[in-house]
């Protein structure tokens, strides 16, 4: 086997929201992962959890008003060390970022082969020959024809074209880690199936690592190499892509699992009682605990990270 | 329950689309772009057809004909014994009274500058039934609200609280057709379930006939008795669910089992 390099690794990240008072309402309260060069990471969860918060700490997006604890660090480079950031060198070069629809990764007013330029310019002063030269093999390499897109403006391409040349411009940096934020929610199964092929491909033929935000488990299972499961900013599980939805560990998972649909075998569809606690509000000890129902007298008190068949869980009950 | 002999909503050869103006440089085009190709379709008293479809096969187009907003170019639609397109405005709203209808965001569709006690009051406010109160208070615990939400903003509510307020007001002024438009799409998977329950609950409970679009065929298979794949504008397939999941007929429909299966 080859020497795994790591492409990010958080260790105990921590990243706030300064609201109009000053205080810190704290959308990752804990985070420690590691994803591989090569590695599909699907960080999944139900929205308002942090998911978002991680993906835009990794890909360098965070608004001025975010604060930080903890570190990431990106191919050995410390991006976040505690309360400072530094990104140069890395944002957009080495990591990029497909926002949700692809429609607003890519700017309306503008034609696919000015996008590239502008990045592309930007980034590494490249001029427009040379620009649309990268451009060309990037759009070749995710499935389009260059010269049916290049003179388009986003609106005249369909969804799916959208979405590839949004990960064409986003790879055209020769980015290392691809940050994906919910990229196959509300699409049809056909253009889900197809981009996902696409990423898989991208893995294999060009070793990026694939960072995937989304809330629906069953389709990250099919895709992972990791998952990782976030409530109220921590990981409650984290544990080999396929593994934790056939034999989820933590509670939490285990009803994410059974609250989604699967094609051709009706079972009930039981549905997580309420709702994740909202920002600000902090629950003291385990912080699933007013929604699980296998709670008792030790979850008032915060669940170590324990260690069970090579998997990560944060609960009491796999701990002793 | 069960399904009535009785035709609730009926398509016949449906042809319906939009005048689109793409302004030139100098002239204003007008340009008819067909969206709905001949389409027809019965759906019985006390059933549950879901009509699935990717984004642009004129699933919003249909519900739209349905519920009285858009008249086709062609053919003729009868709900609930009454040929809709042919009555004056004033009639047409009392036939479509009995047609409750969930709009597809449930971030977008409440007002947010009101609170949730008059967005609930408005189908009771245009359609002058009474007793606002008491209808708000039983339809608030039918779709297991507390009654405190009618207080509030809807910023203030989760998406999933937000479609239960949707559907509170679709049902309020007790419809016998329930329509909804892509029900969980916006909505996490978690609360994705808790809204396919309640939808299920409410047909039985208040004895609707219900239809719904989706592009999603796992939230299709539990609240379909009866499924239609709509593509490009055209009705390719259609069946009692089950007889179409296992064996489809139709390659188009084939296609999209495949890849739900393949990635989900
Ligand atoms: N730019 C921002 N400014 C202030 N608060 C934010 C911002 N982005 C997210 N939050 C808050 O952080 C919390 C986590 O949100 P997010 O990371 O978007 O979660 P997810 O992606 O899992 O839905 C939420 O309470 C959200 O309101
Ligand atoms: S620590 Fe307790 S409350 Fe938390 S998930 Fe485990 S059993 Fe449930
Ligand atoms: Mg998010």
């Amino acid at each position: 086997m080859e020497a795994m390099v790591l492409a990010v690794k958080a260790v105990g990240l921590r990243v706030g929201y300064l609201d109009s008072e000053e205080n810190v309402l704290w959308a990752v309260r804990e985070a420690s992962f590691e994803v591989s060069e090569g590695e599909i990471f699907c960080l999944v969860g139900e929205s308002g959890c942090g998911k978002s918060t991680v993906g835009n700490a990794i890909a360098g997006i965070l608004p001025p008003h975010a604060v930080t604890e903890g570190e990431l660090h990106i191919f050995d480079r410390p991006v976040i060390q505690g309360g400072r950031m530094n990104y140069n060198g890395v944002r957009g070069r080495i990591v990029s970022y497909v926002p949700q629809n692809p429609g607003t990764g890519l700017n309306p007013y503008y034609t696919v082969e000015d996008q590239f330029y502008y990045v592309l310019n930007s980034l590494y002063g490249l001029g427009r020959r040379k620009a649309v030269e990268v451009s060309r093999n990037y759009l070749s390499l995710v499935g389009l024809d260059p010269d049916r897109v290049l003179d388009y403006y986003p609106h005249e391409l369909s969804g799916g074209m959208q979405q590839r040349a949004a990960i064409a411009l986003a790879l055209s940096t020769g980015a290392r880690v691809v940050v994906a934020d919910e990229p196959t929610s509300s699409i049809d199964a056909n253009l889900r199936l197809q981009l996902i092929k696409l990423l898989l491909d991208l893995r294999d033929s060009q070793r990026i690592s694939l960072f995937l935000i989304t809330h629906d488990i069953m389709s990250a299972g099919k895709i992972c190499d990791t998952i990782a499961v976030m409530y109220a900013g921590r990981l409650l599980e984290v544990g080999r892509g396929s593994e934790v939805v056939t034999e989820p560990l933590h509670q939490y998972t285990r009803m994410l699992v059974d609250a989604a649909p699967t094609l051709g075998f009706k079972k009930a569809l039981r549905s997580i009682p309420g709702e994740p606690p909202r920002p600000g509000v902090v629950v003291e000890g385990c912080a699933f605990r007013p929604r699980c129902p296998w709670a008792f007298e030790k979850c008032v008190e915060a669940p170590p990270r324990v260690g069970v068949f090579g998997r990560e869980v944060e609960c009491w009950r796999y701990v002793g | 329950m069960s399904v009535g002999s009785k035709v609730a909503i009926k398509l016949e050869r449906v042809t319906a689309g939009y005048l689109t103006a793409a302004r030139g440089w100098r002239s204003l085009r007008r340009r008819l772009e067909v969206v709905l190709n001949n389409v027809s379709l019965e759906v019985y008293n006390g059933e549950r057809v879901v009509i699935i479809g990717e984004s642009g096969s004129g699933k919003s187009t249909l519900l739209r004909v349905v519920l009285g907003l858009l008249k086709p170019l062609r053919g003729r639609v009868v709900v609930l014994g009454k040929e809709v397109y042919s009555l004056p405005w004033s009639e047409r709203v009392r036939v479509l009274r009995a047609v409750g209808y969930v709009p597809q965001d449930p971030y977008k569709a409440l007002n947010p500058s009101l609170k949730i006690r008059y967005s609930l009051m408005e189908p009771l406010e245009a359609l002058g039934i009474g007793d606002p109160e008491g209808r708000m208070a039983r339809v608030l615990r039918l779709v297991q609200l507390s009654e405190e939400v009618m207080n509030y903003y809807p910023t203030d509510l989760s998406g999933g609280m937000r479609q239960r307020v949707l559907i509170a007001r679709a049902v309020i002024h007790d419809p016998e057709i329930l329509v909804l438009d892509e029900p969980t799409s916006a909505l996490d998977v978690s609360i994705q379930a808790q809204i396919i329950n309640l939808i299920n609950d409410l047909y039985e409970k208040l004895n609707l006939t219900v239809l719904v679009v989706t592009h999603d065929l796992g939230v299709a298979q539990y609240l379909a008795d009866r499924a239609v794949i709509l593509y490009k504008g055209e009705i390719v397939e259609e069946g009692f669910f089950e007889d179409v999941l296992h064996s489809p007929r139709n390659n188009y429909t084939k296609l999209l089992i495949k890849s739900y299966r393949a990635s989900i």
